[in-house]
């Protein structure tokens, strides 16, 4: 079975530990949401799954194997949508995709099939020759999201794929998340917007000071912690402060 | 009142402080980079040279200068100094205007648009004013003893020192508020697009020339050449001999002949500063909407886009990456050609130095041409080698990382297919066009076959040195030292390659030892090859970074 399974993942960043002995699965077929405040450890997990950087101590398995025994082979089977849209901007749009379909060693006719309904279907065509320096935050998510798709890859890590993103092109790209499970890919899916995740996944890892403190489906964590929603559980589980009393101090220290 | 006066002071402090040290792109230094030391390292490179040129001269001069050779000394002072200040504006060409960036950064803070003028224009000027400075601290103290005029004794040495400072400021400062005017009134009149595609040509055009003049001006520093008629046309475009002028006239050492020249500096002065405060003043008030609102730029013509088919897929991306990169990337663009302008004046030089020129009084490859070609070649694959190791954007470079599907001899082998089409290929189609539309066809083969060569060994050498996908790479400040031991052996280095281009004209004329050579050159270039297939059959993954990438960059407080 193609699941994606991290086994007690431990990061050190110069001693400081970034992620404490992580553990979950994500399988094919369903969407895992990966939540978490800011510096729980979200994006280190990604990193380390994309293979960008390497763990203290744990291991990572695709399908049954830790993706360093073929980090090629791994590298072929995963797209990766970035937190940040970095790209090389002196490149158009169009220039970018084939760059990645020749990197990803894609079959020419294939690739600018693919690339070509991409960029028609994300309303992209039109600004295809138009360097990626002229794009707006959106337009270079969409961008980034073509390029982790184009190859069909089984696992696809999408790292806040929705920022920047308008109304329209969210909805559809929350479709397309489910679409792409339903058709059998492993997608990992870490956001802060909860209201997206409780729609679109349907088992959670929340993570808290990198550590996992619930892992199972949003209906049973409802159920077992009496809570009516996402919301509510995350920030019973990974908010420590009183988010109302901040915010009165804020307004009072900005008044004073 | 006085609180406004603090706070524009602390802005203007805060924002001259920012811009000035943006004059070297931040995105190009690695994480240990240290901007104040390159700094530091350009200026101890000024101050080593005018340390260079000063105590030496005095003593073998011992006190005295005719005024001939006091004249040479001065318009070679004056001519370095104009042409380090002229090349320090045009590499930060864009420093003169805010950009998109900072309009968009600034706008919503209470900061007038007077005083991101003012904070940028100073901070455009203090770079080369630094430069002036350094490059002068002992020649501008030293010199002046020896350029007194006659007979003026200690009021003479007094009034050396400052007739020489302004001079070299005011010299320095044409060039400046010339390049400036000149770019102020393209943004202008030009469309902004069009502005932006133009100021990337007029940029190199203005490298180019800055250069070339510096390289190839006449020695006219005598009265004989000053007054001779034939003279006068050339002597209205070479600003440095109206500065030469100026400040004999200041100096008090003025010459019947200077007298037109010293005019013709007051009246360049006081033009390009005008020009340059009309035009920069337009730009910023007339423009600055347009910056925001319009993009930098337009989509290119669809059949702008063809590209070429390069072999494998692989090799094909990281081809066309680098050609696109060299083509699109201002800063890499202008030091690649800033070495293809060196290489050409040498050449240009060199060849008005030989009797016969390029051609060849044996019906064979004349030396001036087998020594052209040669230096294009070497140059050409340094030029690339250096702007090689400038990223283009490090934080962009994980789709490399993520992508890299294939082994890293893969890699080597689309990188060296880049290499030698960008940086070798070029070079040779000039050589194979030129011997044979002149020299005889066996001559041509045989040179065109040691030019192949010497381009395959250059590239392996580089490969060697730099096995890495070209522009994707941390630059570290420390490596800028190679460009200065560069030009430091480039004498020794052109003394070799004249007696390099000899050789080869002897080996041209026997078949037998020349294709001896050829093998010679091939097998040392396999040799290299096999190293670096060696070094990197020790890992599977590319490198990206001199060293490893700190997860955490330290404060360093304490």
């Amino acid at each position: 079975m193609t699941m994606f399974e991290v086994r007690n993942l431990h990061k050190r960043y110069l001693g400081i530990p970034a992620l404490d002995h992580v553990s979950f699965i994500a399988r094919p077929g369903e969407v895992t949401g990966y939540l978490g405040a800011n510096g729980s450890g979200k994006s280190t997990t990604m990193k380390l799954a994309t293979g960008l950087i390497e763990p203290t101590s744990g291991e990572i398995l695709f399908a049954g194997r830790p993706i360093n025994d073929d980090p090629m082979g791994y590298r072929q089977r995963i797209g990766y949508v970035p937190e940040e849209p970095h790209l090389y901007t002196h490149l158009s749009g169009l220039e970018y995709l084939v760059m990645v379909a020749q990197l990803r060693n894609m079959d020419r006719n294939t690739a600018n099939s693919r690339i070509d309904g991409l960029l028609h279907l994300f309303g992209l065509h039109g600004d295809r020759d138009v360097a990626l320096s002229s794009y707006s935050k959106g337009m270079r998510q969409k961008i980034l999201l073509s390029a982790a798709l184009m190859h069909n890859p089984d696992l696809i890590l999408l790292d806040e794929p929705f920022s920047g993103l308008d109304v329209g092109s969210s909805l559809m790209f929350r479709s397309l998340i489910n679409e792409l499970a339903k058709r059998g890919k492993v997608v990992l899916f870490s956001s802060h917007e909860l209201e997206t995740v409780e729609r679109v996944c349907s088992h959670v890892v929340i993570l808290h000071r990198g550590k996992v403190v619930a892992d199972d489906s949003i209906e049973h964590l409802r159920v077992l912690m009496a809570l009516p929603t996402l919301e509510d559980i995350f920030s019973q589980l990974a908010v420590e402060s009183d988010s109302e009393a901040v915010s009165r101090e804020i307004a009072d220290l900005i008044h004073a | 009142m006085r609180s406004q006066w603090v706070l524009a002071k602390l802005q203007f402090r805060t924002l001259h402080r920012v811009f000035f040290l943006r004059l070297v792109d931040l995105d190009l230094l690695s994480a240990d980079a240290d901007l104040t030391r390159l700094i530091g390292q350009f200026a101890v490179i000024f101050c080593t040279f005018s340390f260079v040129i000063s105590i030496p001269l005095m003593l073998m001069n011992g006190g005295t200068l005719a005024m001939t050779d006091a004249w040479m000394f001065e318009h070679f002072l004056i001519e370095t100094t104009m042409t380090v200040a002229g090349l320090i504006v045009v590499l930060n060409w864009d420093a003169a205007f805010p950009d998109k960036r900072d309009l968009l950064v600034l706008a919503p803070l209470p900061v007038r648009k007077s005083m991101l003028f003012v904070a940028k224009v100073s901070a455009l000027f203090a770079a080369p004013a630094l430069a002036v400075v350094a490059l002068n601290c002992f020649s501008g103290l030293l010199w002046p003893f020896l350029f007194r005029a006659d007979n003026s004794g200690f009021m003479g040495m007094l009034r050396a020192i400052p007739a020489y400072w302004f001079t070299i400021f005011a010299a320095s400062g044409f060039l400046v508020l010339t390049i400036l005017t000149l770019q102020g009134l393209a943004a202008n009149l030009l469309p902004r697009q069009m502005f932006l595609r133009l100021s990337a040509v007029l940029q190199a055009a203005i490298m180019c020339i800055l250069v070339s003049v510096y390289l190839l001006e006449p020695s006219l520093e005598s009265p004989a050449a000053l007054t001779s008629p034939q003279n006068q046309r050339l002597l209205e475009w070479l600003p440095s001999y109206w500065f030469l002028a100026l400040f004999n006239q200041l100096n008090g050492s003025m010459h019947p002949a200077l007298v037109p020249l010293a005019r013709r500096a007051w009246a360049g002065l006081a033009i390009s500063m005008i020009g340059t405060c009309t035009a920069l003043l337009l730009c910023y008030f007339r423009l600055m909407p347009k910056i925001v609102e319009q993009p930098d730029i337009l989509p290119q013509a669809r059949f702008a886009s063809w590209s070429p088919s390069f072999g494998s897929p692989l090799t094909e991306a990281l081809t066309l990456f680098s050609l696109r990169t060299l083509l699109r990337s201002r800063q890499h663009r202008m030091i690649f050609s800033f070495y293809l302008g060196i290489g050409i004046t040498i050449i240009v030089g060199y060849v008005n130095t030989t009797p016969t020129g390029l051609r060849s009084a044996k019906a064979a490859i004349s030396t001036s041409f087998l020594f052209a070609s040669i230096l294009m070649m070497i140059l050409t694959v340094t030029a690339f080698r250096v702007v090689a190791s400038i990223p283009i954007s490090l934080p962009a470079n994980w789709i490399f990382r993520m992508t890299q599907v294939r082994a890293r001899w893969a890699y080597q082998k689309g990188v060296r297919f880049s290499w030698l089409t960008l940086a070798v290929a070029p070079v040779l189609l000039f050589v194979i066009a030129g011997v044979l539309a002149v020299y005889p066809w066996r001559n041509a083969i045989e040179h065109f076959g040691v030019m192949v060569c010497l381009g395959i060994l250059l590239v392996e050498l580089c490969l060697f040195t730099f096995p890495k996908i070209p522009f994707t790479c941390s630059y570290l400040p420390g490596k800028a030292q190679i460009h200065f031991v560069f030009w430091a052996v480039m004498m020794v280095f052109l003394r070799l390659l004249t007696g390099a281009a000899r050789f080869e004209e002897r080996l041209l004329s026997r078949p037998l030892s020349c294709l001896m050579a050829i093998l010679a050159i091939a097998f040392a270039a396999l040799g290299i090859r096999y190293l670096s297939g060696a070094r990197g059959a020790e890992t599977e993954e590319m490198l990206f970074e001199e060293k490893d990438p700190a997860q955490i960059t330290m404060l360093k407080l304490s």
